[in-house]
């Protein structure tokens, strides 16, 4: 049995858009290590997983672990990685329909193969499970 | 950061990603992408407690998913 077809990089991926943006629900994932302060927190040296991020929280109830880029902006607003507060204003001004009820954030790590045979489509995976219309990335 | 916004697409959902490193992000092939020109790692959305261009923004990146598809491409833009 010959293993499964990958994408070549020379091939783009693409969903077409059809709804409005009023009326979808956005969806926040993240590379930048970003968690709920309540929950444990990413080992800087390197970490597979992902975590979870509940979307009733606000910047202020998270917190970012990385060691590998300058905090000084993200220590006073996470806003600046993790733009959770500004989709909730976009939601109640009516620019968007809404967040979905989890967003989620991995971190650094160098272990690419763990990543993109594991990690990345579990995250996929979950993401789709939280049924967002839209997709914000972010990295740092 | 790019191959988990291809393996996002590849499930059927929309995505745009706002970058900081368009040259790293762009050899990755992105669906949609959004680079705030000057804009480092660390606040890719800008300044701390900069409400108004924080949305800008996030508004800007999920217009790209009404825009005419560039497929691969990052759209750089000037905030400063």
């Amino acid at each position: 049995m010959e293993k499964p077809l990958e994408l070549s990089r020379y091939c783009v991926p693409f969903t077409p858009f059809k709804r409005k943006l009023e009326e979808s629900l956005v969806c926040l994932v993240s590379t930048a290590g970003v968690r709920a302060k309540s929950d444990t927190p990413f080992v800087v040296e390197g970490d597979n997983s992902f975590k979870r991020i509940e979307g009733s929280l606000s910047a202020s109830d998270l917190a970012v672990d990385d060691s590998h880029y300058d905090h000084g902006c993200i220590d006073k607003d996470v806003n600046c990685v993790f733009p959770i507060d500004r989709l909730r204003s976009l939601a109640r001004e009516g620019r968007i329909g809404g967040l979905t009820e989890a967003h989620f954030s991995m971190a650094f790590s160098q272990a690419l193969r763990e990543l993109r045979e594991s990690t990345i489509p579990q995250l996929a995976r979950a993401v789709s499970s939280a049924r967002p219309d839209a997709v914000l990335l972010t990295g740092g | 950061m790019v191959t988990v916004q291809r393996s996002i697409e590849m499930l059927g959902i929309a995505t745009v990603l706002i970058t900081v490193e368009p040259e790293e992000s762009a050899q990755a092939r992105p669906p949609r992408a959004l680079c705030p020109r000057g804009f480092v790692v660390g606040h890719s959305l800008g300044r701390p407690n900069d409400e108004a261009l924080q949305k800008r923004i996030v508004m800007d990146s999920l217009e790209l998913l009404l825009a005419d598809p560039k497929p691969g491409e990052v759209i750089t833009r000037d905030y400063t």
